[in-house]
């Protein structure tokens, strides 16, 4: 406003006395735009936040060799540094009130990633440097992932084979082959796991779902079913010992591990993921090491009680459950807007509708999650079941929490964002140009399809856009109709009809808080925390800047042919 | 008028033209009835609560025994259950009263029945030769060909073995824990006989028991086992004198309270405990119903009157509900009243015609069954809700155990007996502490964000700016949540003084560099005018810094080393790691988006000439900041606050996860709250459908609407004027 005159600017700018530059407010300038400053630095810093602890966690870091001295007693440790901060005297003398000897102004210890957490508890212990008597970065130091019991570290000294050790030249390749075996092992039994047994038990179930449904309509002749059953559980006898016979192929190797303090474990090489010498890698190794468990974040199953491994099943969750949202949103908020903009007789009457859906958009979610849970789940849901799904009983099909109800939750919570964007649009579209349409004989659905849409479609995108984020972002309600912290099964997979809508799902926003705030073991959760809040801020920044840049795109677009 | 043939339209033309209007119609009709809905659904789930108590006669029987010494019920009030004193327990049909089953317990005649206190089937009799047996009254539901049938059984305890009280026992009573069996019995010269077994198993045999016998005053008493079988309550029924006594073990025994339950002299005429035996209700002939509660005081628990109900007419028999703190009053006029204590509530009342012998509850307290004598009656109850009412969901209420009236909620426990705190004020209290924490962070930075952004930046800074921080308004309130519980809680904590010292630094740090500035040479400060936000930010994080880093020689110059035993030592303040504090400001971040946008198109939008007159007149840019352009757009700024208000009274995750959740009443910067939207949050999940919990939390998301709704409301009305006037200037 101000800033674009040019004569104010100049008046303004000129170099007074102190006394003057006082008088005229202009320190007081200086504040509001420390105020903006510190808006942006929180966007900034929050985000920063996010993505240095968030990306840090897949890097290759070094490991140490740590020898340190406490209370008299010497330990030897390998460990990552994950830590590293200066604390006052008076917060050390807190932590240790026992401690007698003089301690400096400020002291500094370190947090320690030790892993090992069966032969070593705790996995992450802090020390204080003064303690250290020696710590080195020793080249042969491998970092084992497990499927179990968090990382390990240690040096590597022998393989094992059904319990005879195997003799060979290079121990590291060895152990890296046979690595691979039991992960193509593993896929083959995952692979009939979730091809084959989980199909059967579907089926199973669905049988049995059948036979109570006749049971009810006073059928009771069931032999073909039983015959079915027959056939199917014989199947399931073959897969299942096929099963077998892979797992036990799997038991077959492990790998011996010296610790620190010279102890050797020996850790079953099924339990192994996959195992690095992070000290002795080139920069092109942890790169791509780095990618690769990036990757992995993004494609595997949790592990651990949520706490390792991925957020596939979340992300997954996530985005199905936005598209269906918005599939369920934009019909209805298009035809609301349209009805309100287009066809409702303009009055106080619309007015006021107009200022209520306005509003609804700043209702708590809470709210939403609440009315969900009452109206979708417990009457509809219930409803549902009674009508449909009488063999099921007890047990609820529909009148518990799952995807539709928590879809249609949100697609109410956003359709006041949809409504009054596209009504926004809408309203910009020149009355000149639904009058030319109808002058030229168009009807006035022929208008509104032909001629008002396609004008509006940037708004009704930005509105849709807006949706999806807002959508995304929303963990309150979700908690009450449908997110749970671990679906066993995704809500698309093989089996008719594919889209199983009764099943709970994982969501990331959700994520964040259980394994945030519930996980027992918060040390070793905290980075995938930050890794999921960084990929939930990224999709939802990526979607609203799609939302900006795809309003101007089409705004631009249409303006020249309104011209 | 001439007339002009209008082109053909095809006939499908037409009909998709009817179609998509009737379709639009409806849809949107559909969608804004829809929205409607949800008030109306969250009232509709929310009026039960409030619906009123209904009692009505149901059926009477005559002919019945005369010799009945108690009355029991099913869960569904399928059987009903007669125990005789001919020894014999029967099962009837409550639609007939015909004999269903029977069982003859004992050839002995009994004395007297009474339910082992806490259980609601188990029974001790005492038969005419004073020895007392336990059983047990089962109700098994079983499936036979999908058929539904009721199985009623009596089941001995304790292997069928009995204890024998000495031969003067006036009356005695019993307690059954996991652990324990105790049995207390008066004699008739007024001395008490305790006796407890260790073990209660069902396959225990009862012997070797632990006796003990203390002295006590003579009369018509009656005595009673209290809460956990830890207190007796042993008082005259005739004067309403009174003795409490403590038993921790049978051998150590304690009176700890001598009183009376007399008012003015008039002694009682009816006492009996409510459920828990925490209370004892005593009514008088004056047609009050007293409320004794044991309360905590210097010399331990001790009987208090905390409630006083008034019925009319003298009190003759009292009778308390099995799963609730309600309870029946028959007064002498034979009218009966439901009342209940936590809301003090009177329902309802009837008359039953004749005062009865027995009167009992069925366990859900939808049946009321009497028995004067021969004659029975049945008593169909509407009672969903009586622990509702305006007084106990805002105001403070005498809970039991409690010293006080007091603001609480405490919505379960473990307990049966357990009497659930349903006061919203906490919860309004917490919700409206956290906002206000949160408002006081983020206007002053919104606010003045806002005008800096629309009054002076460089419209190049602006282009990023506005978007940038309109970002963060779609931030996942869960993350800020985690980021605030998890990053900042402890680093807040531990660096407490240079937080609380960054009020005043960052202000005073930042106009002496502004000062600095302003002493550039002029080519400088014209190059940068409209970017100083940008030279700021370093300037701002600079400042953090230095104040983080001194924080030990900050905390040693003002607060003797350590703000927070400081703050405890001087103002009493306890510090939580997570607190109003944290929630200012992280709330205040999730708001901070929602002001500055609004209140920054409102100052934006101040007609041009309005500033433009005010400089040419001399004025300089701050006095035509303050007395021109933001009391032309106060009414946008007002209506940016109250919409950010909104926003942060309803927000959940990060409430939910940044304070500790306690629902207490402290004005206190540095202890948590639980607000309306987290205690959804947390409950709601575990609450049971249709419950009176259930929908209580549906009021409350009630309230929430109402509360956001019509600060909404009032905001959009401002801002509508403002724009009428923007466009009259």
């Amino acid at each position: 406003m101000a800033t674009s005159d040019a004569v104010t600017q100049d008046l303004s700018i000129q170099r007074q006395s102190l006394l003057a530059w006082w008088r005229s407010g202009d320190p007081w300038i200086w504040l509001t735009s420390a105020a903006v400053a510190a808006s942006v630095a929180a966007v900034l810093g929050l985000i920063g936040l996010l993505a240095v602890n968030g990306l840090a966690h897949f890097w290759p870091s070094q490991v140490m060799a740590i020898e340190y001295e406490r209370f008299g007693t010497k330990t030897k440790i390998f460990g990552e540094l994950s830590e590293r901060e200066s604390i006052s005297r008076r917060q050390f003398m807190e932590a240790n009130p026992a401690f007698e000897e003089q301690v400096p102004e400020t002291v500094e210890r370190w947090l320690i990633k030790t892993g090992n957490r069966q032969a070593n508890p705790p996995d992450f212990r802090w020390l204080f440097a003064h303690d250290v008597i020696d710590s080195s970065v020793p080249d042969d130091v491998i970092v084992v992932e497990r499927t179990e019991w968090g990382a390990a570290y240690g040096l590597l000294v022998n393989i094992e084979q059904d319990s005879e050790t195997v003799d060979t030249r290079n121990l590291w390749e060895e152990f890296q082959a046979r690595i691979a075996r039991t992960a193509a092992i593993r896929d083959e039994i995952d692979a009939l796991q979730e091809g084959s047994i989980n199909g059967i038990n579907y089926e199973l179930e669905s049988i049995r779902l059948e036979k109570r449904r006749r049971q009810l309509d006073g059928n009771h002749e069931v032999s073909d079913l039983e015959a079915e059953e027959e056939v199917l559980r014989s199947e399931y006898a073959i897969i299942e010992n096929q099963v077998f016979k892979l797992t036990e192929q799997l038991e077959r190797d492990t790998a011996g591990l010296a610790l620190a303090d010279g102890r050797v474990i020996q850790i079953p090489i099924r339990a192994i993921i996959q195992a690095w010498m992070p000290n002795n890698m080139s920069m092109w190794g942890k790169l791509w090491l780095y990618f690769k468990n990036l990757w992995n974040f993004l494609t595997d199953d949790p592990r651990e009680a949520n706490t390792e491994g991925g957020v596939y099943p979340a992300l997954f969750g996530t985005v199905l459950m936005v598209l269906l949202m918005s599939a369920l949103v934009t019909p209805f908020g298009v035809i609301a807007a349209l009805y309100l903009r287009e066809y409702a007789k303009q009055g106080p009457l619309v007015q006021l509708i107009r200022i209520a859906v306005n509003n609804l958009a700043g209702v708590p979610s809470i709210v939403y999650g609440v009315f969900g849970l009452g109206f979708f789940v417990y009457f509809i849901g219930g409803s549902i079941d009674d009508l449909f799904f009488p063999e099921a009983k007890p047990a609820p099909t529909f009148g518990t929490p799952g995807l539709i109800w928590a879809s249609l939750t949100l697609a109410l919570l956003t359709v006041p964002v949809v409504i009054v964007s596209t009504e926004e649009g809408l309203t910009r579209i020149p009355r000149a140009v639904r009058e030319g349409s109808l002058a030229l004989g168009a009807t006035k659905a022929e208008t509104i399809f032909k001629v008002i849409l396609p004008m509006a479609s940037p708004s009704i995108l930005t509105g849709m856009i807006l949706a999806v984020a807002r959508a995304a972002g929303e963990v309150a309600p979700l908690m009450l109709v449908g997110v749970v912290k671990l679906a066993p099964t995704l809500p698309i997979d093989g089996n008719f009809p594919y889209l199983h809508l009764e099943r709970k799902f994982m969501h990331l926003g959700f994520h964040i808080y259980d394994v945030g705030f519930q996980s027992p073991n918060v040390d070793a959760a905290r980075p995938l925390v930050f890794a999921t809040a960084l990929l939930l801020v990224l999709i939802i920044i990526v979607l609203n800047f799609t939302a900006i840049t795809l309003r101007n795109r089409l705004e631009a677009r249409y303006r020249v042919s309104i011209n | 008028m001439a007339s002009y043939d209008l082109p053909k339209i095809s006939n499908r033309r037409r009909l998709i033209n009817v179609i998509t209007a009737r379709v639009i119609g409806a849809g949107g009709v559909a969608v804004i009835a829809a929205i409607v809905l949800i008030m109306g659904y969250l009232i509709w789930v929310i009026l039960p609560i409030f619906a009123p108590t209904s009692i009505e006669l149901l059926d009477e029987f005559d002919q019945l025994p005369e010799d009945v010494l108690a009355i029991g019920s099913d869960d569904s009030f399928e059987t009903v259950t007669l125990l005789r004193s001919n020894g014999q327990v029967e099962f009837r049909d409550p639609k007939t009263f015909e004999i269903a089953n029977q069982a003859q317990v004992s050839s002995t005649p009994w004395r007297d029945v009474s339910l082992v206190f806490p259980t609601t089937d188990t029974y001790a009799v005492r038969d005419v030769e004073d020895e007392v047996r336990f059983f047990r009254v089962s109700h098994q539901v079983r499936y036979i060909d999908d058929q539904r049938e009721l199985e009623q059984r009596v089941e001995p305890v304790f292997l069928g073995t009995s204890y024998q009280l000495p031969q003067d026992t006036t009356n005695f009573d019993t307690y059954r824990s996991d652990e324990d069996l105790r049995i207390v019995a008066r004699r008739s010269d007024g001395s008490l006989l305790l006796v407890e077994f260790e073990e209660a198993d069902d396959d225990f045999e009862l012997e070797f028991p632990d006796e003990n016998t203390i002295k006590g005053p003579t009369g018509h008493f009656r005595t009673l086992f209290g809460p956990r079988g830890r207190f007796l309550y042993n008082f005259n029924v005739e004067t309403g004198e009174y003795q409490l006594i403590l038993v921790p073990s049978v051998l150590r025994p304690r009176v700890v309270q001598t009183a009376s339950f007399a008012i003015d002299g008039s002694a009682p005429t009816a006492i009996e405990p409510l459920l828990g035996r925490h209370s004892i209700l005593v009514g008088h002939e004056s047609g009050e119903v007293h409320q004794w509660t044991l309360s905590p005081s210097e010399q331990g628990s001790i009987l208090k009157t905390i409630r006083v109900m008034s019925f009319g007419a003298s009190i003759a028999i009292l009778a308390s509900e099995q799963r609730r703190k309600g309870f029946v009053a028959v007064d002498a006029q034979h009218n009966a009243h439901l009342a209940y204590t936590t809301s003090d509530r009177m329902l309802v009342s009837i008359d039953l015609g004749a005062i009865p012998k027995v009167l009992a509850f069925t366990p859900r307290a939808d049946r009321l069954v009497t028995y004067s004598g021969a004659q029975i009656r049945t008593y169909a109850i509407e009672n969903e809700h009586p622990e509702i009412s305006w007084g106990s969901l805002w105001g403070k209420v005498w809970y039991e155990g409690y010293e006080e009236p007091v603001f609480s909620w405490q919505s379960s426990s473990a307990d049966t007996d357990f009497e659930p705190k349903f006061s919203l004020t906490p919860l309004l209290f917490g919700t409206l502490k956290a906002a206000f924490y949160a408002m006081i962070f983020a206007i002053p930075i919104a606010v003045a964000g806002a005008v800096y952004t629309a009054n002076f930046m460089s419209p190049g800074m602006r282009a990023w700016v506005k978007p940038g921080i309109e970002i963060m308004a779609a931030l996942p309130t869960v993350i800020l949540g985690f980021l605030a519980g998890l990053w900042l809680a402890p680093i807040v904590e531990d660096h407490l003084t240079s937080v609380l010292l960054c009020v005043i630094v960052l202000p005073l740090g930042m106009l002496l560099f502004a000062t600095l500035w302003s002493r550039m040479p002029s080519k400088i400060l014209s190059a940068c005018d409209g970017w100083s936000a940008a030279i700021a930010i370093p300037v701002l994080v600079f400042l953090i810094w230095l104040t983080l880093e001194f924080d030990q020689p900050l905390a040693n110059l003002f607060f003797n080393g350590d703000a927070k035993s400081w703050m405890y030592e001087k103002l009493g303040l306890e510090y939580d790691q997570r607190n109003a504090l944290i929630i200012g400001i992280a709330m205040g971040l999730a708001v901070i988006p929602t002001i500055f946008s609004i209140a920054e198109d409102a100052i934006y939008g101040v007609p041009q000439h309005l500033v433009h007159g005010s400089l040419a007149l001399g004025a300089t840019r701050w006095q035509t900041l303050v007395r021109v352009v933001l009391l032309t757009a106060s009414p946008g700024i007002f209506s940016a606050i109250m919409i950010g208000f909104g926003r942060a009274v309803g927000e959940t995750m990060i409430v939910l996860m940044a304070t500790g959740n306690t629902p207490i009443m402290d004005l206190n910067l540095f202890q948590g709250m639980r607000t309306f939207a987290a205690n959804i949050a947390v409950e709601m999940p575990e609450s049971e459908a249709n419950s009176t919990h259930f929908r209580i939390l549906f009021l409350m998301a009630l309230v929430l609407f109402l509360i956001t709704f019509m600060f909404n409301t009032v905001a959009e009305i401002v801002r509508n004027r403002l724009r009428t006037r923007y466009g009259n200037l």
